[in-house]
């Protein structure tokens, strides 16, 4: 069996709004082993993305444990957290690239915090941006690619320093039902040719359908799991 | 990342509103440029008239006059054979007593003039103020005849454009009146012109001066029909502050009390420290107008900040570190200051050239002067000086004004959690 790649143990978050606690997530304990294609299904509100939030290290759990490759993040201070996050690929709903860059740079960022030479950078963006299907529109800015395009260079971004897991949070939740679906095979793809462990957030059903693991949430709890 | 990205990064965002960072730029630009000119205007009029302090002053010198002590009415007469008993104390190497008259002087060509005629012993004059008291014309005479003068160069050439009105050789006529004499008595002295004195500038206590004539102590003596003179130029072995201080004392006792003995160094001393009081008032005024740009940089950036919050989670999510998040906006305020900078030396010494241009080329009083000197007041010619220090000041003063500015906005950028500045629309 492949080996544990994250881990949580009664994981809970709890924002405050103002004085009245909201509890996003209670008691969430999931295993993800490498290799996994996950997707995490659920009404909006049940604390999908705040899940995936804490699993991306981009916040911090108010209870309970969360190990990515045992290492307990909980633990880790704020540099270390950022250490964590170049070795995890996330992919936003809203793609979040940098407008003023163009695709190419986009993809080049995270290899230029990790402190890759300019050589190195341009020559794995330029590969990436190739598997994604955009070698053609590489020097564009993202105000001149198609919602569709622009999430496969936020792929591309996401794949650039090799993670340990990917994290989508709805990447289709911008494109049209169409494009939505090429984005979808490009990720079964990368999951089944490259063995890129993902984690997908989505409330479509269908789209969940195309994981072997899917995940069912309700007001910050894992109800229910079906593997096909 | 590498120091090299992360400058490139902050500078591409400094791209993409040129405007902005402009705008942010010029501000600092006008707070060196101030500070730069001011500081090279006020160092350029410092070095003029120190140099013009250097030939008409020795440092060596000091000036006894009547009076001193506490004020009131001055009974006490300066006599020219004072200066033969100064002469003899310790320290003193030369003593000449002055005698100055306001008179009127006839020209070769018939015009008269005012001009001050100063009575000295030519040779001892000559020693102590040797680089002004120097002839362009003739030779100063250290036993002059009877009716030798010596002139300065604008009485020679008074509108210093070559229209020479006497030369050496030629003949004046001084013309005083007796005011003692009742009824008042015009007196003639006939002089002829031994030495045309070269240009010395405008400024001088006791030493040789542009305007004036000069004529033997003795026949000053017996033409005024005095024995009293208005000073005694003491010219000392050196300019020890010890020398100076108990040659200065002796010479008091002597005249008992009665004189004020002042010395050419303590007047520098005072003229550059007023030249320090005001260089600093001055740069401390330029210096708030840094100050308000350094304002203008922080309000800049933090709406800066504001507006990029969301790319700063970007930043984040990708794996920045917050110093690195700090570093950028540092980096992006440390471009416009330097640059700011730079050009604020450059405009600030452009504005010194074109002030000086203007205003620093006021003529004489009542003289018309066709020099083609970078600037002249007064007979005093002022070019900026620009010194390495204030070049080095003002990189580090911009600098580190635009850098403690930014410092609070790139803190805040730096602190800003990945999931807030995520969500942030
Ligand atoms: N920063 C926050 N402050 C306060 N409450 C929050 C915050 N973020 C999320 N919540 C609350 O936590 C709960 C879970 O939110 P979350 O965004 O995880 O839901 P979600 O499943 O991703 O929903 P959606 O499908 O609409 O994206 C919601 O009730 C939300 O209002
Ligand atoms: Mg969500």
């Amino acid at each position: 069996m492949a080996k544990t790649i994250i881990k949580t143990v009664d994981l809970r978050k709890t924002y405050m709004q103002g004085r009245i606690p909201v509890e996003a997530l209670r008691e969430v304990n999931l295993e993800v082993r490498e290799g996994e294609f996950l997707s995490v299904l659920g009404p909006s509100g049940s604390g999908k993305s705040t899940l995936l939030n804490l699993i991306g290290a981009l916040d911090k759990p108010t209870g309970g444990k969360l190990f990515i490759e045992n290492i307990d993040v909980s633990a880790l201070n704020d540099n270390q957290l950022a250490d964590l996050r170049i070795k995890i690929g996330f992919v936003f709903q809203f793609f979040n690239l940098i407008p003023r860059f163009t695709a190419r740079e986009n993809v080049e960022l995270p290899m230029s915090i990790a402190g890759l030479s300019k050589g190195e950078r341009r020559k794995r963006a330029e590969e990436l941006l190739q598997m994604v299907g955009l070698a053609s529109r590489m020097n564009h800015k993202p105000t001149e690619l198609s919602g569709g395009e622009q999430q496969r260079v936020a792929i591309a971004r996401a794949l650039a320093n090799n993670p340990r897991f990917l994290l989508m949070d709805e990447p289709t939740g911008n494109i049209d039902s169409k494009n939505a679906y090429e984005i979808i095979r490009l990720v079964k793809r990368l999951n089944e040719d490259k063995g890129v462990t993902i984690i997908m957030v989505t409330h479509d059903q269908q789209l969940a359908a195309e994981a072997k693991r899917i995940v069912y949430m309700l007001d910050g709890m894992i109800v229910r799991e079906t593997v096909s | 990342m590498r120091i090299i990205d992360l400058f490139s990064y902050a500078f591409s965002a400094i791209k993409l509103r040129k405007l902005r960072a402009g705008l942010t730029t010029l501000g600092v630009v006008i707070g060196i440029a101030a500070i730069v000119a001011l500081l090279s205007i006020t160092q350029g009029l410092q070095v003029a008239i120190s140099a013009q302090l250097q030939r008409g002053f020795a440092t060596d010198t000091l000036i006894v006059a009547a009076g001193g002590g506490l004020g009131g009415v001055n009974e006490f007469n300066l006599l020219v054979k004072d200066a033969q008993t100064i002469k003899e104390m310790d320290n003193v190497t030369a003593s000449i007593a002055v005698i100055q008259r306001i008179c009127y002087i006839r020209m070769p060509n018939g015009q008269t003039r005012r001009v001050t005629v100063t009575g000295v012993d030519f040779a001892a004059y000559r020693e102590i103020y040797s680089s002004a008291f120097a002839a362009e014309e003739g030779e100063i005479p250290l036993n002059p005849e009877d009716n030798a003068i010596v002139i300065g160069k604008q009485v020679s050439d008074p509108w210093g454009n070559g229209t020479i009105l006497c030369r050496t050789g030629d003949t004046l006529e001084i013309l005083w009146t007796n005011t003692t004499a009742r009824p008042l008595r015009n007196e003639t002295y006939v002089g002829r012109v031994a030495a045309v004195l070269r240009e010395i500038g405008g400024f001088t206590i006791g030493g040789p001066s542009d305007n004036r004539i000069y004529i033997p102590i003795s026949k000053a003596q017996s033409f005024f029909g005095t024995e009293t003179c208005e000073m005694i130029i003491v010219k000392l072995r050196n300019d020890d502050r010890a020398t100076i201080d108990s040659a200065t004392k002796a010479i008091r006792e002597a005249l008992g009390g009665r004189v004020s003995v002042t010395s050419s160094t303590a007047i520098l001393n005072i003229i550059s420290s007023v030249f320090s009081t005001v260089e600093l008032f001055l740069a401390g005024i330029a210096a708030i107008s840094l100050l308000v740009a350094g304002i203008g940089i922080m309000n800049i950036m933090i709406v800066s900040v504001m507006e990029r919050t969301r790319e700063i989670g970007i930043l984040k999510a990708l794996g920045m570190k917050n110093h690195q998040v700090l570093l950028i906006f540092l980096c992006e305020a440390a471009i416009i200051g330097l640059l700011g900078t730079l050009i604020g030396i450059g405009a600030g010494w452009s504005l010194a050239q074109i002030v000086l241009r203007i205003f620093g080329s006021s003529d004489r009083v009542g003289i018309i002067r066709q020099g083609n000197r970078a600037a002249v007041s007064n007979g005093i010619t002022i070019t900026p000086v620009l010194t390495p220090t204030v070049i080095l000041g003002a990189l580090v003063f911009g600098l580190t004004v635009t850098m403690v500015f930014a410092l609070y906005p790139a803190w805040k950028a730096s602190k800003l959690k990945p999931v807030d500045a995520l969500r942030y629309e």
